[in-house]
């Protein structure tokens, strides 16, 4: 579980339909608001982080949202989420042994 | 009221979150976040990525990080974050952490052709004291080499710079901000004769109008980009223009874009200071007052090796670098610098770029008049879809604007300028723009270099871990500042080396031609990071020399090694860091490092253990040394001086330069500390906290000179957010200086003077023409500042019929340098898993290329592959292209030129040329 405090800055006179199109998406809650300043606090839950990242893209292309930067960020207590890492980077160190091979008959 | 533990976490994460930013919070939430973070411990601390400084706050528990968030007292962000900024906490989690050493041994010993094997910490230094020695005794201090980081903390580079300087006495220390920003040095130290920018990032909410000239702020400074949109958008009267060679992010919140061909920004800048000179916006009370004409040679080369270019240039490459020796103009740069198209030039200035001299201000007109609207349109429109019409009139709107007299005016650049084969020049004009306006050291107004680095500022520049460079803005080759600092150091005289080292592509170089045989990298990549990579992996791997290689995680320099040392990072150990507004900023050691990992500072105190002096403060020989006080090519022996002093030749360098009496007084622990740790002081395990010690002693180099810090203990208060220096005790209270050269605000205007630009360097000159030099007696310029003239000159390479792009490299917003850290973030690396080439879609299907297709990248120096893409966040204009280097799998530096400003040695990134061709 992935949990996330965003900042949601809208235009004061759209914050209501903002956050009521936040709150129709799975996966957000909407806490805080500041209908002055059309701020609000949003908080993301996904269960892994190709969701989360996701998650954040729909806030941030949605109509009226000017931005949505991340805030708080909570992972402490999940050591799956730290070590978590996506497919394409399992094979970390990146390099694999002919690419060095490729490196060091450079030029040819 | 019953919450689950989901539901509790949320409300508790939601109340964090509004108190971060400011939003009013009920009882309710304030509850839940107390109740989750009861057992957290937070502290201050600041972000371990770009030159903009912002504070984070990091919770810790059990030994290990669990949350970070922005700091809501931290005047630079004001608890905001970037999306790197945000997972600050999770850098030291990635999976392949470095925990113990790694060495390439055969049958149990050392081996360069073999494979890696963990090691113990004795075995490593062992055989790294094994190298070094044999390197020194075979070449001397020039044999050997550092390369060192503007990510390095301030005790980190402090502590680099004495073992090098007065232990080793090489100036074989150079460090990456050598890339990133040794252009703005220059460009300081020749206008205003002291480093660093006069204003402050106040300056963002002060001015009305802002120009960003080759500084994608919106990507890779993300934060001071959102205060300026806050700006911008709260402000009906604010102005935003953004010249760039290709429309990027900062283009779409921006009232003006100027898309512009590279190279181009100087026959801009001088289109500017002619047309202020013409319509009379000049300042003329400023000028007069503070302000002098300056020029020097044009024919200073490209920064290629000076000879011996072919011995080591690969066939394609011969062509380009021929043109360190002739260089034949081109037509633009046959009228910019008043000479016939055609000509050949001897670059007679090579080894002299820096040498200026006064001019009058009728040759300064003179200089700048070819620079004609129609001229400069010509040279510089970057769209070949734009009008002429449409780009003269950007232009003279530019000048509008800042020839508009009621207007405040701040100006930002980056790496469009430094990574400038005429980097050096091309920042000294935006000086000479706003010199001539008289918009300049005052609130919100001013030229502002921003830097790219987290301490390219705090450590490469103030500490002076570069080639050239001693703490506080001195210099090796300078009698005065070597005395000032051996008294310091407490070093007998003449033991510093008085001959400029060499700098970071050089020591490259170095390796690769075998004059350099040991070379130690800390707290970056050169591997990658360097440009025509090609030879320097082949120089590490081929040639006879050993590699040492301190990293968190394998990236390509740790592969091309022949020893890895494991660092411990950001929150692994104590430091300090100076951002670009000079403000410096502490932090604790929040939790331990993983495994065998140590601090950079244990690593270099634990090696000056093994050293005595006997073995380096005999005579040394040094290559080409001339100097009055020195035998010619030796550094004299100063052993019996240093008897005198109390030192014996078995003292080990260690006890004098580090463990000294005085600095073993600060003893670990310490109450600063509040029940923090430090690694180095544990292991060390000999009672002295040689980070504070160390700040300590390094003070005495800037106090009472206009680089003055506050004690350590004074930036770990609970209320401080970092201070800008000068700070100056005052009634009992440390204050920073948020505009220097302001009588109003920096205590080291003279009273009375309003303005003075009082930095000591280069401050007596000969007189001449734009031609040369006429009175080679030295007039003094006290409390002036310089107006350059700078001419156009063409990139060395550009694109022909056969490689006919223009590639430029960068940075994207998701990651840090070369993603040896944020590719390790799973949220940045699925953010943006490969770097990319952005191509202009015409230009793309004239080759029969679609998004997403695999091409083949090929420069004169290699090839690479690479995706195509055609839409985004960057659009190409035709003919060029553009590719970030954080992607080791897409090696982009393989391919980039190694030419640099011949002044600041820094590397041009920006402009090489290319073709693409389908895979």
């Amino acid at each position: 579980m992935n949990l996330s405090g965003v900042l949601v800055v809208a235009r004061p006179d759209t914050l209501a339909s903002v956050a009521q199109a936040l709150s129709e998406l799975a996966g957000v809650e909407v806490h805080q608001q500041d209908p002055a300043s059309g701020r609000l606090v949003a908080v993301l839950e996904a269960e892994d982080v190709r969701a989360e990242t996701e998650l954040l893209r729909r806030v941030q292309s949605l109509p009226g949202v000017a931005m949505a930067e991340m805030v708080t960020h909570y992972f402490g207590e999940d050591a799956q989420i730290i070590n978590e890492l996506p497919a394409e980077s399992q094979t970390y160190p990146g390099l694999s042994e002919d690419a060095l091979a490729e490196l060091n008959a450079y030029p040819s | 009221m019953h919450f689950s533990r989901r539901e509790f976490m949320k409300s508790a994460i939601a109340a964090s979150t509004a108190a971060t930013v400011g939003l009013p919070l009920t009882q309710l939430a304030q509850a839940a976040a107390a109740e989750l973070e009861k057992d957290w411990t937070w502290d201050k601390g600041v972000c371990r990525f770009c030159g903009t400084g912002c504070g984070i706050l990091y919770a810790s528990k059990g030994g290990r990080i669990v949350a970070t968030k922005g700091d809501p007292k931290a005047p630079v962000n004001k608890g905001l974050n970037c999306i790197k900024g945000y997972f600050n906490g999770k850098i030291i989690y990635g999976q392949d952490r470095l925990t113990q050493p790694l060495m390439r041994m055969k049958d149990g010993k050392f081996d360069k052709k073999a494979q890696f094997v963990p090691v113990t910490w004795d075995q490593a230094m062992d055989e790294m004291e094994r190298q070094f020695r044999r390197a020194y005794r075979e070449k001397g201090p020039t044999g050997v080499a550092i390369f060192g980081s503007g990510q390095y903390t301030i005790q980190e580079g402090y502590v680099a710079a004495k073992l090098m300087k007065a232990g080793f006495r090489s100036n074989n220390l150079d460090p990456n901000a050598r890339h990133c920003m040794a252009s703005a040095v220059a460009a300081f130290m020749q206008t205003f004769g002291i480093d660093e920018p006069a204003g402050s990032y106040d300056d963002i909410e002060m001015t009305d109008s802002i120009v960003l000239w080759g500084a994608n702020m919106a990507e890779a400074h993300p934060v001071l980009w959102s205060r300026i949109a806050d700006h911008r958008l709260s402000n009906e009267n604010v102005r935003l223009v953004n010249l760039t060679t290709y429309h990027n992010m900062c283009s779409d919140l921006a009232d003006l874009e100027i898309i512009i061909k590279p190279a181009s920004d100087l026959a801009i800048q001088n289109y500017l200071l002619r047309e202020i000179l013409a319509r009379d916006a000049v300042n003329w009370d400023f000028v007069n007052k503070h302000c002098v004409f300056a020029t020097g040679p044009y024919d200073i080369g490209y920064g290629f090796r000076p000879k011996n270019a072919d011995k080591f240039a690969w066939a394609a490459e011969m062509g380009i670098v021929a043109n360190e020796q002739e260089h034949t103009l081109d037509k633009y740069e046959a009228v910019a610098q008043r000479r016939q198209p055609g000509e050949k030039v001897k670059q007679a200035n090579a080894a002299t770029p820096a040498k200026h001299w006064l001019i009058s201000l009728d040759d300064f007109k003179k200089g700048v008049e070819p620079y004609s609207l129609e001229f400069v349109t010509e040279v510089a429109k970057g769209d070949a879809d734009e009008s002429d019409e449409s780009f003269k009139d950007k232009l003279k709107q530019l000048a509008d604007l800042y020839c508009n007299k009621s207007r405040k005016m701040v100006s930002y650049w980056t790496m469009g300028f430094n990574q400038h084969q005429r980097g050096t020049w091309v920042n000294e004009q935006t000086y000479a723009i706003h010199l001539l306006l008289g918009k300049q050291a005052q609130p919100g107004n001013g030229a502002f270099s921003l830097t790219g680095q987290p301490s390219a500022c705090g450590t490469a520049r103030e500490v002076g871990t570069f080639s050239h460079r001693l703490p506080a803005d001195m210099v090796v080759n300078n009698k005065k500042h070597r005395d000032l600092t051996e008294k310091i150091w407490r070093l007998p005289p003449n033991t510093i080396n008085p001959v400029i080292g060499s700098h970071f592509v050089k020591i490259m170089r170095d390796l690769e031609d075998g004059s350099v045989k040991f070379a130690w990298v800390q707290v970056n990549n050169p591997w990658q990071n360097t440009a025509n990579a090609g030879h320097w992996i082949k120089a590490a791997r081929e040639m006879d020399n050993f590699i040492v290689v301190a990293e968190a995680y394998p990236g390509i320099s740790a592969k091309v090694a022949d020893l890895i040392l494991p660092a411990s990072m950001i929150s692994e150990k104590w430091g300090a860091y100076g951002n670009s507004e000079r403000r410096t900023q502490h932090w604790r050691q929040q939790v331990p490092a993983p495994g065998e990992a140590r601090t950079d500072v244990w690593m270099m105190l634990e090696f000056s253990k093994r050293f005595k002096l006997k073995d380096v403060w005999g005579e040394q020989p040094v290559p080409g040394l001339k100097e009055e006080g020195f035998p010619e090519g030796k550094l004299p022996d100063v052993l019996a001086e240093a008897e005198k002093m109390g030192y014996g030749p078995d003292s080990t360098l260690y006890e004098v330069l580090f463990a000294t009496p005085e600095n073993k007084k600060i003893a670990w622990p310490d109450a600063v500390a509040k029940g923090h740790d430090n690694q180095t002081s544990s292991l060390l395990a000999d009672g002295w906290f040689p980070e504070k010690a160390l700040f300590e002693e390094y003070r005495q180099f800037g106090t009472g000179h206009a680089h003055d810090l506050a004690p350590f203990d004074v930036y770990h208060q609970d209320d401080v957010r970092g201070l800008k220096w000068p700070v100056v005790e005052k009634d009992g209270k440390w204050v920073e200086t948020k505009w220097r050269f302001n009588e109003e605000y920096d205590p080291y205007v003279k009273k009375g003077a309003g303005i003075e630009f009082y930095g000591a360097a280069d401050k007596a000159l000969p007189s001449g023409n734009l031609d040369g030099i006429t009175d080679a007696t030295p007039k003094p310029l006290p409390g002036k500042a310089k107006i350059f003239f700078r001419p156009y000159a063409s990139p060395v390479e550009q694109p022909d019929s056969d490689y006919d792009l223009w590639l430029c490299t960068g940075r994207v917003l998701e990651h840090w340098h070369s993603g040896t850290m944020t590719r390790r973030v799973p949220e940045l690396h699925r953010a943006f898993p490969a770097a990319v080439l952005w191509i202009h879609p015409g230009d793309a299907e004239k080759r029969g290329l679609k998004h997403n297709d695999l091409v083949w990248v090929e420069s004169r120096r290699g090839k690479i592959k690479v995706r195509v893409e055609t839409g985004g966040r960057n659009v190409m204009p035709k003919g060029t292209v553009f590719v970030p280097w954080f992607d080791e799998g897409v090696f982009i530096n393989k391919l980039t030129l190694d030419a640099t400003c011949p002044i600041s040695k820094e590397t041009d990134y920006k402009k090489c040329a290319v073709k693409v061709y389908k895979v």
